[in-house]
């Protein structure tokens, strides 16, 4: 699993239910997002949403559209993109479903429901597009390396009116004027591929970037099929295209910089992942120099210990995937970063060594500071790896996030 | 050091100048409460009706300032709606974030009469404009959002309607219930928030448009572009464009930058600018009221002015003595002036005091009028306004100084030997009577001259009003002469010697009377002119309704004031009733509002055939109107837009519609009284060619000839129960429901010209009472002589019946000009609406009865007073 970053979704939507409803008061002194936790979002009601409780089969491209009536879902995309010059940006777009109430429940219910009305009369037609269970969230970010700088910011929107969603066919994923749309221009040699082109811009930043699958979908776990804990329906789905190839334009400060390079992309859905005592989790996405690519996520129980359902997917060069279960994988924590901003403390370096692959990492953020204060706090950042692999040396690039302590 | 000896001389003769004065005063009480109340009651008319005037306002600015929020621009559609596809490509293609849609729209609580202010947001937008309804609010989104009728209200108004979170208000809007669920209520910090949000209800796009018949469309986009500054309306830039080297770059070229990337017919246009219309529409009303109340203060001037007369004239020996002992005139003149203060103080703070209360009177009827006619407004408490008070005080004060200014001069100027003597004033005063006529004569001119300025103001036609009124008052004294010798031997034959010492006694203390008289004069004048003048108002009208209503039936959706663009009726419903039996034809009518070169205007649409051409009653048009209205961009314009615009036929107006800017040219100008600030009419043929909006807000429909209107009327009920709520009414119906809500804009009125007649009464009264008792050792002299206590009852009351008859004959004159210049004048200035002058004589009769009422009554306590003294003591009074 990945991107746990599906609680701090699910927290939000809870930080409104819960801080929300008598404290209406001006915004300075009433954030949704203070101090909400993404662990404490999981206690959500998953009362009456599907839940991901074993494999299934995929159909394609209906499955890189939305999944409604599951509670989160995410499409992610992050990578480490150089200009011709070597100068390195990683950059992360992300745009999250969360789904308000449950499925069963009609979210329109009948406006006007008068006791005399006569039964024949027609009732009143309700086409208003804005009534909606869906609430959107984006991420953008952008780590200008050269700099240590870490730009970023957070957009809400309705899954309505034709402002913001998500669609199949043509796949599009888009958030107002951010979107990540079906690359029709591009070579799509299977159902399942899926080039995009990204585009995103604020008043700091911007990207327009053309992303190419370079390997096969990956399913990571059991099929997709994800499980986060022994509770079944702890689970998620999820897929990737962990080596895309990418150029386009990076902006930043009104400077374009011509950029390529490797993207990743995630996309998970899911209803409830993390168990009773689970507290947070590292998540790494590596892409080696060796045209392997790594997914290791561990997550870490309250009383500090790891879970058993910490796993990983190693994907070789033709894109055939080696699953890591409970005890392939060994993480040591080597340096820890405590953020100014909110006084979390994240590990920065690592060193991770996957015994059955004879493949020893040290990894290591570009800077420490690439956290992402928003709705709720949690750290996106780019990373850079060295190790042996076979007793050959490799080295790569990659994106680490974590929940923080 | 030791003080200067003239320092402490004249400290300590003024010190007693004042308490001979205050004791004065305290030995009649009567007198100076009278006073006191006098002016008392002119500062509270004033008070209140600036207080409930401003009430209203600020109600309206507050309400409106906290649904703009901090919004620079809007963008606005044609009519009050825009296509939510301009949203869209704001937002995904343009990429304008601080944008924010919003639909407003009205919705009732029918069992407690209220309205409310229905804004719908989408609270993920409002971030930058309006932390009250922000998602960082708090606004839980799941059901906010769902399309369920859920929404936010301020803890204050769950409160005050004992309602609270869970619980389900019952609402009416556009004719149709709406349980809506309060989701949750919205604390407010300060005062100014929760009187600002005391009338809102927060509703999520999706709920407004279901609750307002919206779907697919929004009220308008709230913008908060870079570099606020201020702009004008696009139309009028791009109808007179500004040469390009007085533009100053910054917001106004982002707004037209950004016009020029929307559709036709939508156009951004600065926040402020439309509650400034708004706003300004009210202006003439609340002119008219303040005119109004300043009445009653004048006549409290008058009754300040008679007090300190009185009270100088029969201190006039004292005064004599002061002033032999070396008082100087300086010091007489602050006397007398120190003495006004003092009824003119406490008159004044109790004046604050009851102009508060009365407010809390007045200010439903103001509001309910603002609501008939110009816009919904919700005012739930009076706002003191310290402005206001504090200008109650000045207006108090001064008036008390500026009233007593003549009697203390006149005290001061007199030399010594002729203060000694007594009644001098009243010598002094038939000595002046022709230099007080023909000032009054001058005055009279100077008025009616004022009213022939080229530039025809308001303030002018009032300030016109106002000489006459003076001038006239100066004359009285002459025409009480002249009446008195008239009616003397008349009331000889009548009544014999005691008629006779009645009239006499009333020309004999001319000096007192003839102020008195005046006082009432003034008040019943005023009375008759404000009755004339909405008598003809209500029979101008009544007459308008008649030619304008020609269908049988009406039917409309209910809306919430004649300013707001009508809900509109349910489109199978209007098929429905169209085809009902009995239904020989009908026409529709669309009310709706336009963007036009004159600013935002009202625009009635209607489809015409040969019968509802005929109700209009064109004051001015085109030979070929009717043969070009259905197929040519033409227009009607009522008689107040074209004064309010100064436009006439032949004139263009540039209209924004959906196929953008268009010259529309007025063929006619028609008599119209439903609005004071104007109304454009369109055929509905020429509007679908220019305009995608297809809603029909009202029906006319046409009876066969064997159909019973009742009968019908029915019949259509049955069929739009379930449908529609709407408002089904016969041709009568209308014309009385029409009328009704002409008498309710007029009740303030009425409850004006009440307040003056009371001040008058109150003056009539404490004039009579001074007089008797100066004249109380005549009186004791006659009571010595042989009259018997009924005797002089009945003398006493005669005189004062004669006062009341002569200043009710006085009045009428007056009271027909002042009505002639209000309908003339001031409502043609005000309003421009032509008036047809109407004299009923009851009103006339109405105010002879309440002048001689009036005076009788003020007459009743002195004359008790009278006959229950004991002659003796009053004649050793001396």
């Amino acid at each position: 699993m990945r991107h746990l970053t599906l609680l701090m979704l699910a927290s939000i939507t809870l930080g409104i239910i819960v801080i929300g409803f008598w404290l209406l008061s001006p915004p300075d002194s009433e954030k949704i997002t203070a101090g909400a936790s993404p662990v404490e979002a999981l206690r959500g009601d998953i009362e009456g949403y599907y839940r991901a409780e074993g494999p299934k089969e995929f159909e394609f491209p209906a499955d890189h559209g939305p999944h409604p009536g599951y509670r989160t879902e995410w499409w992610y995309y992050t990578g480490n993109l150089f200009t011709e010059n070597g100068r390195h940006f990683g950059y992360q777009f992300t745009i999250f479903r969360n789904q308000l109430s449950p499925p069963d429940a009609d979210p329109i219910a009948d406006p006007n429901p008068d006791p005399i009305a006569d039964p024949n009369a027609s009732p009143p037609k309700n086409q208003t597009s804005w009534a909606t269970n869906q609430l959107y969230l984006a991420h953008f970010a952008i780590s200008d390396i050269d700099n240590k700088e870490h730009k970023y910011e957070e957009r809400f929107s309705r899954g309505a009116a034709g402002l913001t969603g998500a669609e199949a066919d043509p796949f599009r994923i888009w958030m107002e004027d951010w979107s990540a749309e079906l690359d029709a221009d591009a070579s799509s040699p299977s159902e399942e591929s899926l080039p995009v082109t990204i585009q995103a811009r604020n008043n700091q930043i911007a990207v327009n970037l053309s992303l190419n699958p370079a390997k096969p979908l990956v399913l990571h776990a059991d099929h997709g099929y994800d499980p986060k804990g022994p509770d079944p329906g702890n689970a998620s789905y999820y897929l990737s295209f962990t080596r895309m190839l990418t150029s386009g334009t990076i902006t930043i400060e009104h400077t374009d910089y011509e950029v390529s390079g490797y993207s990743w992309m995630d996309h998970e859905w899911s209803t409830s992942v993390l168990g009773k005592d689970q507290a947070g989790w590292d998540w790494f996405s590596l892409q080696l120099s060796d045209g392997y690519d790594l997914m290791y996520y561990q997550i870490r129980n309250e009383d500090g210990s790891l879970s058993p359902y910490s796993t990983g997917t190693l994907i070789d060069p033709d894109g055939n995937t080696i699953a890591l279960g409970d005890g392939d994988a060994k993480l040591e924590e080597r340096e820890n970063w405590t953020s100014p901003h909110t006084g979390r403390v994240y590990p920065v370096r690592w060193h991770l060594s996957i015994p059955s692959q004879s493949l020893n990492l040290e990894i290591a953020t570009f800077f420490p500071d690439q956290e992402m204060n928003v709705s709720v706090t949690y750290y996106e950042g780019a990373v850079h790896v060295e190790g042996i692999r076979d007793n050959e040396p490799v080295a790569g690039y990659g994106f680490v996030e974590m929940t923080g302590r | 050091m030791m003080p200067s000896r003239t320092t402490f001389t004249s400290g300590y003769i003024s010190g007693l100048l004042w308490r001979s004065g205050i004791r004065y005063h305290f030995r009649r009480p009567w007198l100076y409460a009278l006073s006191v109340i006098g002016i008392a009651l002119g500062v509270a008319v004033v008070v209140s009706i600036d207080l409930a005037n401003n009430s209203a306002k600020k109600a309206f600015l507050m309400s409106t300032e906290s649904v703009t929020g901090a919004a620079t621009h809007q963008i606005n559609g044609t009519g009050r709606r825009l296509d939510e596809e301009v949203y869209r490509t704001l937002r995904t293609e343009l990429g304008i974030r601080k944008s924010a849609p919003v639909i407003e729209g009205y919705a009732s609580k029918p069992d407690l009469s209220r309205t409310f202010q229905v804004l719908g947001v989408d609270p993920l937008a409002e971030e930058h404009f309006r932390s009250f309804s922000s998602q960082q609010a708090g606004i839980e989104l799941s059901t906010f959002m769902s399309g369920e009728i859920t929404g936010f209200l301020s803890e204050t108004t769950a409160e005050a309607l004992q309602t609270a979170p869970g619980d389900t208000l019952e609402l009416i809007a556009g004719g149709r219930p709406y349980p809506l669920l309060v989701a949750g209520l919205i604390q407010t910090k300060d005062k100014y928030s929760r009187q600002a949000l005391e009338n809102l209800i927060i509703v999520d796009i999706s709920t407004a448009q279901i609750m307002f018949g919206m779907e697919g469309h929004l009220s308008r986009i709230d913008l908060i572009l870079p570099d606020d500054e201020a702009g004008r309306p696009g139309l009028l830039r791009r109808a007179y464009p500004e040469p390009s080297s007085t533009r100053t770059g910054s917001s106004t070229d982002t707004a037209e930058r950004l016009e020029a990337m929307l559709p036709d017919g939508i156009s951004v246009v600065r926040s402020g600018s439309r509650t400034e219309t708004v706003a300004q529409m009210t202006r003439a009303f609340e002119l008219n009221l303040q005119s109004l109340s300043m009445l009653a203060l004048l006549v409290g001037m008058f009754l300040i002015y008679n007090t300190i007369t009185f009270t100088v004239v029969q201190r006039r020996p004292l005064i004599g003595r002061l002033r032999a002992l070396g008082v100087t005139r300086g010091e007489i003149l602050r006397m007398i002036l120190g003495e006004a203060f003092i009824i003119g103080l406490p008159g004044t703070i109790l004046g604050l005091t009851g102009g508060i209360l009365l407010a809390q009177f007045l200010l439903q009827f103001v509001t309910q009028t603002i609501n008939d006619l110009y816009f919904v407004v919700s005012v739930q408490q009076v706002a003191i306004a310290p402005l206001t008070l504090l200008k109650g005080m000045l207006l108090g004060v001064g008036a008390t100084l500026l009233a007593s200014l003549w009697p203390a001069r006149e005290a001061a100027r007199a030399p010594v030997r002729i203060v000694l003597q007594r009644s001098e004033k009243d010598a002094l005063l038939k000595k002046n009577i022709p230099i007080l006529s023909l000032t009054g004569l001058l005055a009279i001119l100077a008025g009616i001259g004022s009213l022939f300025l080229p530039e025809e103001t308001i303030i002018s036609g009032y300030l016109s009003l106002l000489l006459i009124i003076i001038g006239f008052s100066l004359v009285v004294p002459l025409l009480i002469s002249i009446l008195a010798s008239l009616l003397h031997p008349l009331a000889g034959l009548a009544f014999g010697l005691p008629g006779r010492m009645a009239v006499r006694g009333v020309v004999a203390d001319l000096g007192r009377t003839s102020v008195a008289t005046s006082a009432l004069v003034i008040a019943v004048a005023a009375a008759i002119g404000v009755g004339l003048m909405v008598d003809s108002f209500r029979v101008t009208v009544d007459s308008w309704l008649k030619s304008q209503l020609q269908a049988d039936i009406y039917i409309q959706a209910p809306g919430f004031s004649t300013r707001e663009p009508d809900a509109g009726l349910n489109p199978e419903l209007i098929t429905l009733l169209r085809e009902a039996p009995g239904v020989s034809g009908s026409h529709s009518v669309q009310r709706t509002e336009v963007q036009t070169s004159q600013g935002v205007d009202r625009l009635t649409v209607v489809e015409t055939d040969r019968e509802s051409t005929r109700s209009y009653q064109l004051r001015k048009s085109d030979p070929g109107l009717w043969n070009r209205f259905d197929n040519e961009p033409v227009l009607l314009a009522t008689e107040s837009y074209a004064f309010r615009n100064g436009v006439t036929v032949g004139d263009t107006i540039v209209i924004i519609t959906d196929r953008g800017d268009q010259d529309f040219v007025i063929l006619g100008i028609y008599y119209d009284y439903s609005s004071d600030t104007g109304l454009l009419t369109m055929s509905r043929m020429v509007y679908d060619r220019f305009f995608q909006n297809k809603i029909i807000s009202g029906l006319a429909l046409y009876t066969d000839d064997g159909t019973i209107v009742e009968t019908l009327m029915s019949e259509l009920r049955e069929r739009s129960a379930g449908i529609q709520n709407v408002i089904i009414q016969s041709n009568q119906g209308l014309r009385e429901a029409s009328l009704e809500i002409f008498d309710r804009t007029f009740t303030v009125t009425i409850v004006m010209r009440f307040l003056a007649v009371l001040v008058a009464f109150i003056g009539v009264l404490s004039a009579l009472m001074a007089l008797q008792f100066e004249r109380s050792r005549d009186m004791a002299v006659l009571r010595a002589s042989g009259l018997t206590p009924a005797q002089l009852w009945g003398l006493v009351t005669g005189q004062t019946g004669v006062m009341g008859f002569m200043a009710g004959l006085l009045s009428i004159p007056l009271g027909v000009v002042m009505a002639a210049i209000l309908v003339y004048v001031i409502n043609l200035r005000s309003f421009g609406w032509t008036l047809q002058f109407q004299i009923t004589p009851e009103m006339l009769i109405q105010a002879m009865l309440v002048a001689v009422t009036a005076a009788i009554l003020a007459g009743l306590y002195p004359s008790w007073k009278i006959t229950k003294t004991n002659p003796a003591d009053a004649l050793r009074d001396e």
